[in-house]
């Protein structure tokens, strides 16, 4: 069963992030990047099913050049090989462009099942799967925490309120997971040394049959056209218990309307 | 000059960085509660558990050779790595490995010290210093007399790292008095219940060495580590053996304290301003950007010197030095940026000011790492150019 995992190469959640001035789009060089959290869980799922019925892992990026770093990071934890896709236009892509050209991109490799995480960290639209699905014209499964894959259907199990709906589709199917679906692994050190030799294709627009008028900050169909910084932290409430911290804390979280 | 990574130096210095972000870091606040209450910070069985996960993605032993199971890492790499551990006060080492000098192990000994202690079932300590020999390794006055085929070691050893949990010591005694250090030393592996002994000893850290007493301890001929009378070889080499990284850990320290710094300095507000708007305050991070620059390239310049198989020993006591004074003042600064909160034991730097005090103490002080720089320009064994020339 091949499958190709959808990565995104997203700014540390631990660093301050950033819009850069002028088209408000996510300053990429202004932190450290990594990969999108819920997309190594994404990763790890695609390495358990490779593991339990064969087939590869292809690990599938859409971002600038120093997204190979984090394509080389999922093939160290196992992946077998990469498709980059990078394009000086694509840059302010939106979400519905975004799906169009990783359809496209998912149009060049064999595939049974497409694995995203939920959301990405940066954006947080959670919205890339499912447009994926649609433009593929496949099955979606979304908020996985399980997923099991039995000749030609998959089903998950999707968390809910008072506890799981099971989903089935036919495959090739995209599915997207959560974080309660498993642990992702650390990659192995002779994973690292092998990640080197694994092949990485670079795809650009021209390669997907897109023109740049199609993509990127022109035909974005989201902008931002504002924003403003967080204001500093303010000094917090020092409630001290005289006895009566039980009711000094209920009055003040009262006052918010948090209870 | 090329002063970048490989990718796979990248990833694998990366995993240790996620590796401390993840599963060491998030131990802290646990430690910091349970040293205030006077317990160990970390369990030895969250010790283990650590190690273990590591172990399974293959990070362990990260400089015992790939024949032994390790991973053979450079001395830069190393370095790197030491960095990153650094940047958390618990004191996590990567199992697997073993003392350089213990790989001049014969085939019986190998068996019975060298492996078990990569493998981690045993544990050694390196015991040369006592009372009256620290920095002037010669003076020491343990003796080993001969006795049928057996020794019988007499002496007190301190300041002995791991001397507590140990279960057995390589232990430096004179055995032939009238040649002293040169040809009279010999290096022997004792195991505990051989009979010595070991007291705590208290420090300002958290870290505990031992006095480790040999009143009349046995050991059989076979327990010579190496030849007798070339003890004193052994015990430079392990001296020796990796000095750069006492400054890499460190660096680690001070990077993660500048960036607390920093974090507190823009929320901090006095007289209607955050305080990093304060030049005083600018002054401190700047100072310590500049010192934590410099001793990144000293540090990462005696690895690279020891792995190109240069003499590396100047540029080892430079780095060693420097990191210990800097290491200091840069603690001492970031303790002030924090004010009152910085003096408390909820945070971990009074804890780093009294750890790294001691790195101006062991491994050689400042002081002798002053004089070695000295004598070896002064003596013309080195040039003030340094490793290019």
């Amino acid at each position: 069963m091949n499958i190709v995992v959808l990565m995104k190469q997203v700014p540390d959640t631990y660093a301050e992030r950033k819009l850069q001035a002028g088209d408000n789009t996510l300053d990429r060089d202004a932190s450290d990047a990594v990969i999108n959290e819920i997309d190594e869980y994404a990763i790890e799922e695609g390495l358990l099913l490779k593991e339990a019925h064969g087939g590869e892992v292809t690990i599938l990026t859409m971002g600038p050049d120093r997204a190979t770093e984090s394509i080389r990071k999922a093939l160290s934890m196992g992946a077998d090989k990469g498709v980059h896709v990078l394009d000086d236009a694509l840059h302010g892509s939106c979400a519905i462009t975004t799906a169009k050209v990783l359809a496209k991109a998912l149009g060049t490799v064999e595939y049974d099942l497409v694995i995203a995480g939920s959301e990405a960290t940066d954006s947080r639209l959670s919205i890339v799967p499912a447009l994926v699905s649609e433009a593929l014209g496949v099955a979606q499964l979304s908020g996985a925490r399980k997923v099991t894959v039995d000749g030609s259907t998959v089903t998950i199990e999707r968390t809910t309120d008072t506890g799981f709906d099971r989903v089935e589709g036919a495959v090739p199917a995209v599915v997207s997971v959560v974080e309660k679906i498993n642990e992702p692994r650390y990659p192995s050190f002779k994973g690292i040394m092998a990640a080197k030799s694994k092949p990485v294709t670079t795809l650009s627009l021209s390669d997907l049959g897109l023109s740049p008028d199609e993509v990127g900050l022109v035909a974005s169909t989201t902008t931002v056209e504002s924003y403003e910084e967080a204001p500093p932290r303010a000094a917090g409430t020092i409630v001290k218990d005289e006895g009566n911290g039980g009711a000094a804390i209920a009055e003040y979280l009262a006052s918010r309307k948090l209870i | 000059m090329d002063f970048s990574l490989t990718e796979e130096e990248r990833q694998t210095r990366d995993w240790v960085r996620t590796f401390v972000q993840r599963e060491i870091q998030p131990l802290e606040q646990q430690a910091l509660r349970r040293e205030r209450a006077g317990e160990p910070g970390v369990t030895t069985e969250e010790f283990a558990a650590l190690r273990s996960k590591a172990r399974h993605s293959g990070f362990w032993g990260i400089q015992t050779p790939e024949e032994y199971g390790g991973m053979g890492l450079s001395a830069v790499m190393t370095a790197l790595i030491e960095v990153e551990l650094g940047r958390s006060f618990v004191p996590f080492r990567f199992g697997g490995s073993a003392d350089n000098i213990l790989f001049h192990a014969n085939e019986d000994q190998q068996k019975q010290y060298l492996v078990p202690t990569i493998e981690g079932e045993r544990i050694s300590c390196f015991a040369i210093t006592e009372p009256g020999a620290g920095s002037d390794a010669t003076a020491i006055k343990t003796t080993a007399r001969k006795d049928g085929s057996d020794w019988i070691i007499k002496g007190e050893k301190t300041f002995i790292t791991g001397g507590n949990e140990a279960d057995f010591s390589m232990v430096f005694a004179i055995t032939d008095p009238d040649k002293g250090v040169q040809g009279g030393v010999t290096c022997f592996l004792v195991d505990r219940d051989m009979g010595w002994k070991s007291e705590y000893i208290d420090t300002m850290g958290e870290w505990g060495p031992a006095a480790l007493i040999f009143d009349d301890v046995r050991v059989p001929d076979r327990n010579v580590l190496g030849e007798v009378g070339e003890g004193f070889t052994l015990a430079m080499q392990w001296i020796g053996r990796g000095r750069y990284l006492l400054p890499a850990r460190a660096l680690g320290a001070c990077e993660r304290l500048v960036e607390m710094a920093i974090e507190h300095a823009r929320n901090r507000v006095t007289f209607g301003e955050p305080i990093a708007e304060r030049q005083a305050i600018q002054w401190m991070i700047a100072d310590s950007a500049v010192e934590i620059e410099a001793l990144r390239w000293l540090a990462l310049s005696a690895a690279w010197q020891v792995d190109r198989g240069l003499d590396s020993r100047q540029a080892q006591s430079m780095a060693k030095l420097f990191g210990g004074v800097k290491a200091n003042e840069i603690v001492d600064r970031m303790m002030q940026i924090h004010g009152g909160m910085g003096y408390t034991r909820e945070l971990p730097i009074e804890r780093w000011y009294r750890e790294l005090r001691l790195l101006r103490i062991y491994e050689g002080t400042d002081e002798i790492q002053r004089r070695t720089i000295a004598r070896n320009l002064l003596k013309g064994h080195v040039s003030v150019r340094g490793a290019l020339g």
